[in-house]
């Protein structure tokens, strides 16, 4: 029966896929082309050349921010994976009073909008002295309500025989947790860090508030940095920085596909 | 298996946590020293009475650090806004300046656009996270002047005897506030009316005698519009949604943007555009649109170039830093003229933009100068030469307009000419100085809102009026708090 | 979420707790254990979220001067200018729009994918993958590239629409047009996350029914009604609840793409707190607009558990 089905979908899967993904190829192609091919709305380049790719790294200092846009984003997974499973183990395994006034309180923290509380947060890392620092960057977002959402929904799924059997062995909350609760959930954790780790990446005007050279700037700043506002935008350009930027995301998409879409289930589902 | 598992997940924590405990660490090395965080906190709290005091303070202890260090060469850090091309030329004059000599070393910092950068430099104002030399966009020289934390390059002038009077005065006027300059002009351009003289000769009008006063503007834009079955293919007008156009209308009619002499006198309480000049320029672009000679592209620099390059507009206004670019990339012959004047009036001339170099006051004395060093070099014939070659903008030093590699250029591009012709034919008067108001930014913003509810049918009157309500609106509560100090 | 929010382990500690006396500081143990593990999340919170969150409330009082302090208490006067201010009504409109056009569209377009994917056809990892991209994408390089797919003169989409005869669309130059890109855009965006998160849902739903409904005959659309959607409500639920959070906080798209224009059209709640705040420096009116739309999105959040959640199907 599902064979049978196969030549309606097949054709709307290729449908619905070019259309998808049709402006990442485009930019693809636009990053190899010159001036003229853009402005004659040439939908393949005349001549295939890197001479864009070249000015990218000419212009600005692309390794260095790759880097640390690795650093900063690797920092935020772990950061965020050990903050929020902490917090996810209370609010799945122990009953305390308050416990839901404090899960409100968490879920409310999901509606305030970062750019409303910037320039607060900006003051206080200054006050820190963070300025220019991986810190500043990293740890205001290790608390997270969505992965801490994420992880709970996981936990409660752990079979009971398995928490019990840890009562009986006498193992304290501690060791349960990472004895017992954490390896059942890798699932979740593998997702949440893959989560952690492309949200990260993908910021832009924050660590272009609390950076102020190049040492510690991320990739997204880079993209800004090829922009121009009175002299002309070269497109070749900017789609070659655009290309190099998305590169190690989509990367890591398609690398951990699978478990993302695991994990993620598991958190809406119960 | 299991144990395997967890055991790699114990470990990811700890190395969580020893990257976290790391980067303390560092962040502790690199905490500036008390006096950084004593003025942080009075940054933050109290205003700029106070800040003084303690930047001498502050000032004392950097000295007697540097003076230790030896013979390390000073650094000075320079934020700025250009992105792009413009970045790298900036790049290669700093570069050239550190190779040039051994005491000093100029950082500079790429800080995001001009709105981003200036916010940025007004949260580390005054504190050690400031840097020494600092770009700032025109209309945000009020502010700066008022933020208490720049020192007026005027008292660099005096001391060092610097003679002023080699630069452009219709530039350095911008930024001489009650008879001192507060920044050094560094990346100036006016506006310019740019056209497509192949489509000129097409509509039968005379390429090298462009159109100057808003009717023959009107009445090239009717004949330039190119249309069939009801899909117009060129259209004669077209100007960027930017308040910078609309205020070169205002000044060049002689009028001030806002009372106080354009906030030159005193705090401007008013805005003034809103009487029959700026009406003229309302209703002329509206008549335009009405008739379907004049088209909208947005806000988007780029996406107005773009349209006047594929022969979809025929005349537009552009930065003058723009001209080679524009004439360079266009496929046709591109004509550059004075901005259009309204009728009947004695056009007074255009007013700057673009943005000025302004030095912080909380460094040390030593660092000053080796900033005013710097500032002074760029001001040198050579580099502006250079620089304006490179990139478009004015040459500060017109003494540079001399140099071989200027000349040649202006002899590829004698287009090039016409916007310098225009700044020195420029009448000084507050009209033409600019306006001085602290929040410029959001009456801009206001201008070009009502400019576009205007395309989208408002009547000139009544967009005018809702400009005019919204800065005086922006004004007033400026100015209540301003007086409140 | 779920009302059965009670394991049976808790059920076990809690009657643990009750059959022993406990003083004050036993019964207070699991509060302070649990504290233990909430205070990384607590004290990030409330250094980075409440406590801005508490300025943000107390600027909205004031006028702030140029350097950004609160200078002038003005009670109300922030709330009650920018309730009766046109520009405020009509960003709040524009909000209200973009959520309509964004949060049904993306989650419909994630459905239909992922029940496309969902078939088990050779290559359909290949397709997964595609689908799945957008994910990773920024919002710098998003916009960015969606910029250009606009452009008025060199954007490929008006060529693409002349192609097959239709005249070119002002895409960000049309007040109207302009939030409807920006609502593409979003969605675009939107429909990797939303693919993934709905997929894995599918992939949970119980095989045996769907082979149960096949044994009795029952037609892909039967199936789709009766099974698919009620086992998939859970997942619909959280993907919307997010998906609407995030469109309200959209901001990105609009500094890149519009800027707030034309005629403010674009002027999303977010991004007029941004220009309040960073380009007018009016930290006053910035927070009071801030503060009505955290009440909003909260109100509205509720509002959707109260009466999302009747409807969604547990197992």
């Amino acid at each position: 029966m599902m064979k049978s089905r196969g030549w309606v979908v097949y054709p709307l899967l290729i449908i619905s896929s070019l259309l998808l993904f049709f402006p990442i190829v485009y930019a693809f192609l636009v990053s190899f082309m010159s001036g003229t091919d853009v402005m004659n709305r040439s939908f393949l380049p005349s001549i295939w050349n890197w001479s864009n790719y070249e000015r990218v790294f000419e212009t600005v200092p692309l390794m260095r921010y790759l880097m640390n846009s690795f650093i900063v984003s690797t920092g935020v997974m772990l950061g965020q994976l050990v903050v929020c499973a902490f917090a996810a183990y209370a609010f799945a395994f122990i009953p305390f009073k308050g416990r839901n006034a404090v899960f409100l309180l968490f879920i409310s923290t999901l509606m305030i909008p970062w750019e409303a509380a910037m320039i607060p947060n900006f003051l206080t890392i200054q006050a820190f002295g963070w300025m220019n620092s991986y810190l500043s960057m990293t740890v205001p977002f290790f608390a997270l309500a969505f992965g801490t959402f994420l992880l709970r929904q996981h936990f409660k799924t752990v079979p009971h025989e398995l928490m019990e059997a840890a009562d009986i062995e006498g193992l304290s909350k501690f060791a349960t947790f990472y004895k017992v609760v954490l390896p059942y959930c890798r699932t979740s954790l593998v997702t949440l860090g893959i989560y952690g780790f492309l949200t990260t990446w993908n910021m832009y005007l924050w660590p272009l508030l609390v950076t102020t050279n190049d040492e510690k700037r991320t990739v997204q700043i880079g993209l800004k940095q090829l922009q121009t506002v009175e002299v002309a935008t070269d497109w070749g350009v900017v789609m070659a920085g655009v290309i190099i930027v998305i590169i190690p995301t989509l990367l890591l998409l398609f690398i951990g596909q699978k478990q993302l879409q695991k994990g993620l289930t598991q958190g809406a589902l119960k | 298996m299991k144990k395997m598992i967890y055991t790699i997940i114990l470990l990811v924590l700890m190395v969580g946590m020893l990257v976290a405990c790391g980067n303390e660490e560092e962040a502790a090395s690199e905490t500036p020293g008390t006096s950084g965080e004593e003025n942080t906190d009075n940054n933050s709290e109290e205003n700029t009475a106070n800040n003084a005091e303690n930047n001498t303070d502050s000032n004392e202890k950097n000295a007697n650090e540097s003076e230790a260090s030896g013979s390390e060469p000073q650094t000075i850090e320079f934020w700025h806004g250009m992105g792009g091309g413009l970045g790298e030329t900036l790049d290669e004059l700093v570069e050239q300046y550190n190779a040039s000599q051994d005491d000093v070393e100029i950082v500079a910092e790429f800080q995001g656009s001009y709105e981003e950068l200036l916010t940025k430099f007004r949260s580390v104002g005054g504190t050690t996270d400031a840097p020494a030399l600092v770009q700032v966009f025109e209309v945000g020289t009020k502010y700066m002047i008022e933020s208490g934390y720049t020192t007026p390059v005027q008292e660099w002038i005096d001391k060092d005897g610097y003679d002023v009077s080699q630069l452009e005065e219709n530039i350095l006027s911008y930024y001489t506030v009650d008879g001192d300059l507060h920044s050094m002009p560094f990346n100036s351009s006016t506006p310019a009316l740019f056209y497509n003289k192949d489509a000129f000769e097409e509509a039968g009008l005379d390429p090298e005698n462009p159109p100057r006063t808003f009717s023959e503007i009107e009445e090239a834009a009717e004949l330039l519009t190119v249309s069939e079955g009801g899909e117009t293919s060129q259209y004669g007008f077209s100007m960027l949604g930017h308040g910078w156009f609309f205020e070169q209308m205002i000044s060049t009619q002689g009028q001030d943007f806002v009372n106080e002499a354009n906030g030159r006198d005193g705090n401007a309480t008013e805005a003034e555009f809103g009487g029959e000049e700026g009406l003229k320029v309302f209703e002329w672009i509206n008549s335009m649109h009405k008739a379907g000679s004049y088209e909208y592209y947005g806000q988007n620099w780029d996406d107005i170039r773009a349209a006047f390059q594929a022969g979809q507009v025929a005349m537009y206004m552009d930065s003058s830093a723009g001209t080679k670019d524009t004439i360079a990339n266009a496929p046709f012959d591109v004509g550059v003229a004075f901005v259009p004047h309204a009728d009947d009036i004695d056009p007074q001339g255009v007013i700057i933009g673009g943005a000025s170099i302004w030095m912080a006051n909380g460094i040390t004395e030593e660092e000053q100068a080796a900033a005013w060093e710097f500032m002074k070099h760029l001001q040198t014939a050579e580099v502006q030469a250079d620089w304006h070659v490179n990139t478009g903008y004015f040459a500060i030093n017109p003494a540079a307009y001399d140099e071989a590699i200027v000349t040649e250029e202006h002899e590829e591009f004698p287009e090039l000419r016409v916007p310098i012709e225009q700044l020195q034919e420029t009448v000084p008067s507050s009209a033409t100085q600019g306006a001085l108001i602290a929040v410029f930014p959001e009456a801009r913003q206001q201008v070009v809102s009502a400019f576009e509810a205007m395309y989208q049918g408002m009547s000139p009157e009544e967009a005018l009026n809702q400009a005019i309500e919204a800065t005086n609106h922006a004004i007033e509560t400026y100015n209540r708090t301003a007086t409140e100090e | 979420m779920s009302s059965s929010s009670v394991t049976v382990v808790e059920e076990r500690i809690l009657q643990y707790g009750r059959k022993e006396k406990l003083s004050w500081w036993g019964k207070t143990k699991n509060f302070r254990t649990a504290m233990l593990y909430l205070f990384p999340s607590i004290l990030l919170f409330s250094i980075f979220l409440f406590y801005p969150m508490l300025r943000t409330v107390y600027l909205s009082f004031f006028l702030t001067d140029a350097q950004g302090v609160a200078s002038l208490f003005v009670g109300f006067e922030n709330f009650a200018y920018i309730l009766q201010s046109s520009v405020f009504r009509k960003s709040m409109v524009s909000t209200l729009l973009f959520v309509l056009y964004t949060v049904p569209s993306s989650v419909i377009i994630a459905l239909f994918l992922a029940l496309l994917a969902n078939e088990k056809l050779r290559g359909i990892g290949f397709f997964r993958t595609i689908l799945s991209s957008t994910m990773g994408m920024s919002v710098a390089a998003s916009a960015v590239i969606w910029l250009f797919l606009f452009h008025p003169t060199v954007g490929i989409l008006n060529s693409f629409l002349n192609i097959i005869g239709i005249s070119s669309i002002p895409w960000l130059l049309d007040p109207q047009w302009a939030l409807i890109s920006i609502a593409i855009t979003t969605v675009w965006m939107n429909t990797g996350f939303a693919f993934l998160v709905i997929l894995g849902g599918l992939q949970n739903i119980d095989q045996h029914l769907y082979e149960n409904a096949e044994i009795d005959g029952a037609k892909y659309r039967y199936q789709l009604r009766r099974i698919t959607l009620p086992m998939l409500s859970p997942t619909l639920f959280f993907i919307i609840t997010i998906t609407f959070i995030n469109s309200f906080q959209s901001f990105g798209q609009v500094d890149i793409l519009t800027q707030g224009g034309p005629a403010e059209a674009t002027n999303l709640i977010v991004y007029a707190i941004y220009r309040d705040a960073f380009i007018n420096y009016q930290f006053g009116t910035a927070s009071a607009q801030a503060l009505i739309l955290f009440i909003l999105v909260f109100g509205l959040t509720i509002l959707q558990f109260k009466f999302g959640e009747k409807r969604v199907h547990y197992q």
